[in-house]
This record gives structure tokens, C-alpha cells and sequence, in this order.
């Protein structure tokens, strides 16, 4: 049956001339012969005729009910509505460039952030079944936010036991920065640590080469000295050469061999970051040097998955998994051993198991809030535009009530007009989408390239597929309801023939109409001032964070990170080391400046944090008693231009014999010494275990720094002498920072790096301009102003595009009274206020509401906002202001061209 | 909108009739709408509106199938003749509308106490 119609409907679009001509020969005789028996019934022939005529009914009419049985007919009538509609458009070029362009801009934004969040939640993992990954988790490391991190104990255990289920796998959780350099400046590359089967069990094909064995995941053994690399990276190392596969890479100073070369859509496990090589978990160990990562006292850095078996739910994986959780941890640190509280702590913290069809993501954790609300901010453009695009078909509309009537009163039926107007809409919005897709490939790559920084370089797929496809076509087809709608029905509400004799008296009035594009403008104006005070408050805030004092000049600072693990330095001898390290760098020509420390500020590293106690000061509760511990060599104060309040910095007469002083900052001696000269005073490290530590002299004060992030209020810091601190704990990853005389000191790399490498051969270091690094430290915030401001701008040209179509319109419709009125002897004032008035009173009802709206809304902000209330009246007078400064010139053009009117031509042209 | 007029017609019941009086003999569209008026004595007039969009929808379903021959009076007109499967559906239709009549009947004409 079906088959039929569809055929039937097929033959009849491809025959419809043959088809429309036998429908015509039908009606024809069907006439005839009812005048024949007319006649024959003792009619007259002019009688016998109307009488046919009149049983016969609208010919057309009849046709288009014909015509209607079939499906191919609504195929067909959309068609040449579809043409129509693109005649309509080529005839006025400048209103389909101006809807189009609105809606490209306004679909545009919302598929790029789509399709980001496509990339970054929705997309599956490029692997076999996705759906049946489960990621091993408890619930209080999800409350924790960190829902994956096993050590290797209990990886091990879990491998072990994995038989109900259809595979297990682990892989590091962070990509570890691996140097592929033999000697001398970093080569970094993106590393991962997987287990043996994580390829095979992901069911990820290699393109070439092997994944790993079983024995090449074995702790200890030289047979894990072997990676496979990923796509990008053998283009990038290799140049996509075919004998990569045997090759020997030196990562972190290790002979790797090559055996596998992942294929190009698989980026990693984790979505956002991707890997570059991997490498077994039993490797870990030697390259990371240290064994901590996979050894008994392992680091908890593993993500733990299990593969479902077909028709295995989540819960019962999850029971089964509950079910061996008391020989896991008991396995993995007996609770008699070492492990006595953690076992304790393990067992209690139930495992669970949650669905990881689409990966794991810290990226995920951090931006999807954000991307929600960025995908609503989107939502509300292209509201906006629906709004400009309803207002200018409602301006087109009424130009065509003309037309509309006259094909009424011709018997079309009225849902076939509402049907054109539809199909008009469809048409624009559809150009709108195709425009915006392609703003949506630049947009989504722009907004991902925004969140890479120095310290992680982000990779998301953010190509389209069908699912951006179906979103856009579902939102664009949404948009074309929306904006169409309205302007449809009221458009093919004319009476049949009404409009034909319509006088000039209605077409000066319209009053509904003028009510409700209004209103249309009034709501576009206020969700556009919203957008636009929200635009102002987070520039406003991002401003007060660039406008941060940080303590310390960083224009000209250039910080080399060094990593002293291959030299042969102990805790006794290493501040002398670096003592010399400086002292070298120093020496080179352009440098004017030289000094190690354990950690520079926002470098984003590890913060050493201690408690203290001033000799004879007050005793302060434990939380106050904790200052962040900085070590460093001479130099480095003078490197950084850090403000000397009293006393003195660390210089060369620090040694390792010396007294023990430290350097604090004016915080620390507010903190540990209230009401007394901090100066020449004494503290001690107050930690258990510490009580008979030595008092260290305070021999100066410097002023407060920022250490890592930006918005945190001064925190009390103690530098101490790098000669000083022979504590036996390893002291691996030093920053060593460069000051340059002047330029760029990323030019000073170079120099720096043949002096590094003549010093020791086996320093492996490198180069982050401290400029970069404060980048990062604001990079939130910047990409929020940036977002902020690109919608707060989007909005403000979509709603001036709006006042002047509208405006325009007005003028036009009423070119005739403005005619009338010049003749009678207005001036152009009286014409410009009268073009104008009507708009900027309902844009300025539009701003008093957005001003109420933004008042009401943006105290939901406040988290984000530095520096400033969420009601900051310099921004929502400058919003504000700017706003109407815009509208009025928007206004403005179309009201000059008003006053301009040749009354002779206007009262002619009716 | 030729169609609204035509009501009186249970929806899908103009289909029924049409296949009933194809079923003596060939007939054209004008001699069908007549000859609906005549049987019906001129309770249905089924006027070109309703007429021809029913033929297309019959022809479409298989139901009829058209041809042009030449009339009486020796003019060329379309016309429609039953299918086995329009045979087929209008003995099936003609059963349903009885015991549907029937029912509807027995309904109406029953008295206060049975309902």
C-alpha cells in the first residue's frame, strides 16, 4: 500500500505536465456534458452554461483538491513556494542579507558552542561498544570531584579478579610532560601510561604495528621499554614515515622502542587532552624515575575501567564489583601493614561503577557548568534575532497583504498561504544555517584553541557530525517557527479582497501591528541590555584582576624549569650546585638577573607549605600558622625586582654553614609578629616531630607577591636560603629565573641553553616566559570577559540592526503623511521626532526593563565577579549609555533619510 | 473549500458510494455525480469539488482505475471502472456499513427502559 502511494506519487511528479493535462480534458468534458443535458432538459445555451458553471464550482479550486490527494502535491507546492521564496529574496537583496547575516550570526554561536559541547560531553569514545565502559569510582571520590585515581595495588588486584566481566584497563589519569630530548633544552611530549591490554580491550585497531603484550607490563622488567605513539605524533616526529615502527625514541633519557602507531580519531581515554605516547604502566617506574608510581607504595594515579559484559547492567557490574572489594584492599595494603588507617578508610568508601561510554574528563568537570550557561546565553541571541528577523517579515508581510488577498479572494485556501510565508522563513533560516555552520567550524575552533594554555594543550574533536547537524537543523527549523509564525497567521488573517480596496486611511493606522512589533522591540532591546551589562560587568572585573598589584616585576623574566634528576647531586651539595647554576647564567651577556628557586610564581606547581611560630610571639590556632615556603639562591629577589621594605635579601653570605635566615613577606610579619619589629626576630618550623627545630632569623622584609593565584589575599611567606634546606627529601624540579636587560627574555633561551648544558650535561630544563605563565593565571577570567563581551556585542548589533529596520519601515509606510505633513509646513525636526518616537519610546520601556531583568539576574554572578558587585553602577551606566547612544544613531539614519522625503513625490507615488 | 459544503456525507462514506455505482457498469465522473443524485433522490448532491479528489483518491488506492472512451454522444470522457481489490473493499465496506447501521438503529429506536 504504502509502496504504492510513494509510487503512485513518484510517477505522478515525474509525468505532472501529462498528468495536469488530463485533469484539465476531465473538467473540460465534465462541463460539456452537464451543458449537454442542460440542453437536453430544455435549458437554453446561455442558461445550460451557467448552470454547469455553477454545479461545477471554482475550476481551480477544484484542481487544487485534486491535486491535494497525493503526497507528491504538498512535495510540489513546497517547491514552488520554496521558489518563490527565492524570488522574493533575490528581489530584495538588501533584507535577505541583513536576515540572513542575523541568522548565521545567531545560529552560528549556538552550533559552536554545541558542537563544543559535543566534543567535550556528548561524543563517544572512538571504540568498540563504548557503551559497555564502566569507570571503577566510589562515591566519595566523585563528591571529591576526582572520581578516578587508584593506586597500583589496587589496579593489580582488580586485574586479577576481573573474570565477570569482559576485560579491565587502567591508564594514567594525568598525561605526564615526557622530554624526548638526549641533552640539553626540553622536547616535550604529551606521555600516558596504559596497562598491556588497553588497546585490544578498548577494541582500538593499531594502524600500524602492535599494541602491547601481557610481559610488556611486567614491573621491572626491560621488555616495557616500548610505546606506541599516536597519530598526530608520528606526523609531527616522523612525518607520517612508514619506518617509525622499530625506531628508538629517547623519552626522559630511556631508549624506548616504537612498536605501535595508534589510529588518527583516537586522541585518548580522557576527552579534551590528548596523548601523544604511550606507554606500559610497568615503564613508569624507570622513566618517571622513581618508583613510586607503580612500586608498593604507589601514588593513587590510575583510572580504572571495566568492559560490561553484553547484557551486564551497571548495578549488578557495580555488586560485582562490591563483592570482591574486601580482597582487593586487603590484598592491595593489608591493614596490619604500612596501610593501617588508608585499609581502614578504602574499605568503607564502597566501590561503584559509572558509565564512561564518553570517556573521563577533567576538562569536563571544569567547563561544562560553564558551557551550559554559555549554550543559554547563546539561546538568548539568537531570541534576539528571532525577534529582528519577526519584525521585518511582519514589515515585509504587511507589503504583501496586497497580494495575499487578491490569491484569498481567488479561492486559495488560507493554510496555503500560511504555508508560503512558512516555507519563506524555512528558506531564510535554512541559508541562516548553513552560514552559521560555517561560523560554527571557526567559532568552535577558536573557543577550544582559547582554552589551551602553556601548562595543557586541549584537543577536542570538534568537527560536525550528525549530532550538530540534527541541532542545528532542529534549532534552525525551531528559529523559523518562532520568527515566521506570528507574521504567517497575521498575514493571511486579510479578508479576501479586503486589502485590494484598503484605504489609506487603514494603512495609516495598523495600530495592533505597530503594538506588536513594539513589544518585539521593547523585549529585544531589554534581553540585549542584559546581555550587555553582563558583557560590561565581567570586562569590569577581568580589568580590576589585570589591574592586580603582583608584587614582583615579571615583563622581562624568563623561567627555565630545570630537572636535576640524572645529576649526581645530593641533599648536602645541591644548593651549592645551583648556587653556581646562577652564578653561570648570570655571566651571559643580555642577563641582568639570575636566581633558583623551588617555585616561581603561577607556575602552577607544587606550593610548599609549612607552620611556624615566632619565638616569644603569640600562639596562634594551627590554621594561622601556616606560611608557604619558598627556597631560593642569591639573585633571585633582585631577578624578580621584589620590593626590600627593611634589612636584607638572600645573598651569597648565606651559606650552608651560616645561621639560618629567611627572608618574609610584610603579611608573615603581620601574622607572626603583631605589634613588634619583625625584623631581627626569630621563628621555628612548629610541625610535629619538629620540636627541636633550630629558630631561623628574620634578616629581611619584603612586600607582599602574589604565588598562585592572582585573587587571593597576600598569604604569609617565608624564603630561606636553597645552601640552607639539606632536608633528605629530593629536590628534583627547580625553576631557575632569568632576568634580561632588556627585549623579550624568551630571547635569551638560547644562550641560556648552551650554558645549562655546559654546565651539567644532565640537566634537562625548559623555557616559559613569565608573561605567558600570568596569561595562564588569568585565563578563566579572560576567556569569560572575551565570551562575555563577543555576546554582549552580538546582541547590541543584532538589536541596532532591529531599531533600524523598524525605524526604516515606519518611514516607509508612512513616506505619504510625511509627505503631507512637509507640504503643510513641517520642519525636519517634527519629521526626524516623528520617525523616531514611536521606536525610542518603546526602546527606552525595553532598557528600563533589561536594567530590572539584569539587576534581578546578575547576583547569580557574583562567583564569577572580581572586584566589583554584581550591581556595579559603572557598568550598568555604561551598558546602559552605550546602549542608547547605539539605538539612537540606529535610529537615526533611517529618520534622516525621512526628513529628506520630496513631498511632491511622496503624495505622488501612492 | 469547495469541500465544506458537502456535508450530510459520513466521512469516507462518498468513497463507498462511488465504488457502488461503478459497480453495475464503467461510468464518468459527471454520470456518477448524476446518478447519485437520482438514487438518492437528491439528498446527496455530490457536486465536482468532492467528486474529483475522491476519483484521484480511489485511482491512487487502486480501488478504480480510468480510461478514455468515447460517450453516447460520441464525446471522449474518462472513465472509471472497479479493480478486483475496488470490488473487493466495497463488499467488505457494504458488510461493515450494515452492521453499523444496524446497530446505530437498534440504538436509536430503543426505548427509555433499555438504555
Amino acid at each position: 500500500m504504502l509502496l504504492r502511494k510513494v509510487a503512485n506519487g513518484l510517477r505522478a511528479l515525474l509525468r505532472r505536465r501529462e498528468t495536469e493535462q488530463d485533469l484539465d480534458d476531465e473538467l473540460r468534458a465534465y462541463l460539456e456534458t452537464a451543458v449537454e443535458q442542460n440542453l437536453a432538459a430544455g435549458m437554453n445555451l446561455e442558461q445550460a452554461r451557467r448552470a454547469a458553471r455553477v454545479a461545477l464550482g471554482s475550476v481551480e479550486a477544484t484542481k487544487d483538491a485534486v491535486r491535494d490527494v497525493g503526497w507528491e502535491s504538498l512535495v510540489e507546492s513546497i517547491w514552488q513556494d520554496v521558489r518563490h521564496a527565492l524570488r522574493g529574496l533575490r528581489r530584495s537583496p538588501a533584507f535577505a542579507a541583513v536576515a540572513i547575516l542575523t541568522l548565521a550570526l545567531g545560529i552560528g554561536i549556538n552550533t559552536a558552542i554545541f558542537s563544543v559541547v559535543n566534543g567535550l560531553l556528548l561524543r563517544s569514545l572512538p571504540v568498540a561498544q563504548p557503551e559497555r565502559l564502566a569507570l571503577v569510582s566510589s562515591p566519595r571520590a566523585i563528591e571529591g570531584g576526582f572520581p578516578a585515581g587508584w593506586n597500583y595495588n589496587v589496579w593489580e588486584q582488580i586485574h586479577k579478579r576481573q573474570d565477570g566481566f569482559d576485560g579491565a584497563i587502567a591508564w594514567s589519569v594525568f598525561l605526564h610532560r615526557l622530554d624526548l630530548a638526549q641533552v640539553g633544552e626540553r622536547q616535550p611530549a604529551d606521555g600516558l601510561f596504559v596497562s598491556a591490554k588497553f588497546f585490544q580491550e578498548l577494541g582500538v585497531p593499531m594502524l600500524a604495528g602492535r599494541p602491547f603484550t601481557s610481559e610488556e607490563d611486567v614491573l621491572g622488567q626491560p621488555e616495557s621499554r616500548v610505546a606506541v605513539i599516536s597519530y598526530g605524533f608520528w606526523q609531527r616526529r616522523f612525518g607520517g614515515a612508514a619506518d617509525a615502527i622499530g625506531q628508538t625514541l629517547s623519552i626522559n633519557r630511556v631508549p624506548i622502542t616504537v612498536v605501535g602507531i595508534a589510529p588518527p580519531a583516537f586522541l585518548g581515554p580522557e576527552v579534551g587532552r590528548a596523548f601523544e605516547i604511550a606507554l606500559p604502566i610497568a615503564a613508569s617506574p624507570v622513566i618517571l624515575h622513581d618508583p613510586a608510581w607503580a612500586g608498593p607504595t604507589g601514588r593513587s594515579y590510575l583510572a580504572v575501567m571495566l568492559r560490561l559484559r553484553p547484557r551486564q547492567s551497571m548495578e549488578s557490574g557495580t555488586a560485582l564489583l562490591q563483592g570482591m572489594q574486601r580482597q582487593v584492599i586487603q590484598a592491595a595494603m593489608p591493614q596490619d601493614g604500612q596501610w593501617g588507617p588508608l585499609h581502614d578508610e578504602m574499605m568503607k568508601d564502597q566501590f561503584s561503577l559509572t558509565p564512561a561510554s564518553a570517556g573521563t574528563s577533567e576538562l569536563r568537570r571544569e567547563y561544562s557548568a560553564s558551557l551550559m550557561t554559555m549554550l543559554a546565553i547563546a539561546g538568548l541571541i539568537l531570541l534576539i534575532a528571532c525577534a529582528n528577523i519577526a519584525n521585518l517579515l511582519l514589515a515585509r508581510s504587511a507589503a504583501a497583504r496586497h497580494e495575499l488577498s487578491v490569491r484569498l479572494a481567488l479561492g486559495a485556501p488560507r493554510r496555503r498561504l500560511i504555508q508560503q510565508l512558512l516555507v519563506e522563513s524555512l528558506v531564510l533560516s535554512g541559508f541562516g544555517a548553513i552560514a552559521g555552520l560555517l561560523l560554527a567550524g571557526w567559532g568552535s575552533r577558536l573557543l577550544v584553541g582559547q582554552l589551551s594554555t602553556w601548562f595543557e594543550r586541549v584537543v577536542l574533536d570538534v568537527s560536525i557530525d550528525w549530532r550538530v547537524l540534527a541541532f542545528t537543523a532542529i534549532v534552525s527549523a525551531l528559529t523559523a517557527l518562532l520568527f515566521g509564525t506570528i507574521p504567517a497567521i497575521r498575514a493571511s488573517r486579510v479578508a479576501p479582497a479586503a486589502a485590494v480596496k484598503e484605504s489609506l486611511a487603514n494603512r495609516l493606522s495598523g495600530g495592533r501591528l505597530i503594538r506588536l512589533r513594539g513589544g518585539l522591540v521593547a523585549a529585544q532591546v531589554g534581553l540585549s541590555l542584559v546581555l550587555l551589562i553582563t558583557a560590561a560587568l565581567f570586562i569590569r572585573s577581568f580589568g580590576r584582576i589585570a589591574a592586580l598589584p603582583l608584587g614582583f616585576d615579571g615583563d622581562r623574566v624568563l623561567v627555565v624549569d630545570v630537572n636535576t634528576s640524572r645529576t649526581a647531586l645530593s641533599p648536602t651539595n645541591r644548593g651549592v650546585f645551583l648556587e653556581r647554576l646562577a652564578d653561570t647564567v648570570r655571566t651571559i651577556p643580555g642577563v641582568t638577573g639570575a636566581g633558583v628557586s623551588l617555585n616561581t610564581p603561577v607556575n602552577r606547581g607544587v606550593t610548599a607549605v609549612s607552620e611556624f611560630t615566632a619565638v616569644g610571639g603569640p600562639e596562634l590556632p594551627p590554621t594561622e600558622r601556616r606560611a608557604i615556603v619558598n627556597l631560593v639562591t642569591s639573585g633571585w629577589f633582585e631577578t624578580y625586582g621584589m620590593t626590600l621594605r627593611s634589612g636584607r635579601v638572600i645573598d651569597m653570605r648565606d651559606t650552608a654553614a651560616g645561621a639560618l635566615v629567611a627572608v618574609v613577606n610584610e603579611e608573615f610579619a603581620r601574622r607572626f609578629f603583631p605589634n613588634r619589629e619583625a625584623l631581627g626576630g626569630s621563628v621555628v618550623e612548629a610541625l610535629p616531630g619538629l620540636e627541636k627545630a633550630v629558630p631561623i632569623t628574620v634578616a629581611g622584609i619584603v612586600g607582599n607577591a602574589v604565588d598562585q593565584l592572582l585573587t587571593d589575599d597576600p598569604i604569609p611567606t617565608i624564603y630561606r636560603p636553597l645552601v640552607q634546606f639539606t632536608v633528605p627529601m629530593p629536590l628534583t624540579e627547580v625553576s631557575l629565573s632569568v632576568r634580561a636587560a632588556s627585549g623579550s627574555p624568551a630571547l635569551l633561551a638560547r644562550d641560556v641553553s648552551t650554558a645549562l648544558t655546559s654546565f651539567d650535561r644532565n640537566l634537562a630544563f625548559g623555557f616559559n616566559p613569565l608573561t605567558d605563565q600570568l596569561e595562564a593565571a588569568r585565563q578563566k577570567e579572560r576567556l569569560v570577559a572575551w565570551l562575555a563581551g563577543s555576546f554582549g556585542a552580538l546582541a547590541l548589533l543584532l538589536a541596532a540592526v532591529g531599531l533600524h529596520g523598524v525605524t526604516s519601515y515606519t518611514v516607509e509606510r508612512r513616506r505619504r503623511e510625511i509627505g503631507i505633513r512637509m507640504a503643510l509646513g513641517a520642519q525636519r525636526h517634527d519629521v526626524v521626532r516623528l520617525a523616531v518616537r514611536q521606536t525610542l519610546l518603546m526602546t527606552l520601556a525595553g532598557i528600563a526593563v533589561g536594567v530590572a531583568v539584569a539587576a534581578g539576574v546578575t547576583r547569580y554572578l557574583q562567583a564569577l565577579l572580581f572586584g566589583i558587585t554584581p550591581l556595579d553602577p559603572v557598568s550598568f551606566i555604561a551598558a546602559a549609555t552605550l546602549f542608547i547612544a547605539v539605538a539612537l544613531f540606529a535610529c537615526y539614519l533611517p529618520a534622516r533619510r525621512a526628513a529628506t522625503i520630496d513631498p511632491m513625490n511622496a503624495l505622488r507615488c501612492e | 473549500m469547495a469541500t465544506e459544503k458537502q456535508s450530510g456525507l459520513v466521512q469516507g462514506t462518498l468513497d463507498m458510494l462511488i465504488l457502488k455505482t461503478l459497480a453495475l457498469e464503467p461510468m464518468h465522473g459527471y454520470g456518477i455525480g448524476v446518478r447519485l443524485d437520482q438514487i438518492s433522490k437528491g439528498v446527496f448532491q455530490v457536486n465536482a469539488g468532492s467528486l474529483f479528489p475522491a476519483f484521484r483518491r480511489l485511482e491512487r488506492d487502486g480501488l478504480i482505475k480510468a480510461e478514455w472512451r468515447a460517450t453516447e454522444n460520441n464525446r471522449r470522457a474518462k472513465y472509471y471502472a472497479l479493480t478486483p481489490q475496488g470490488r473487493a473493499r466495497l463488499a467488505r465496506a457494504a458488510k461493515d456499513w450494515e452492521t453499523q447501521t444496524a446497530a446505530i438503529s437498534r440504538i436509536m429506536r430503543a426505548s427509555l427502559g433499555e438504555i
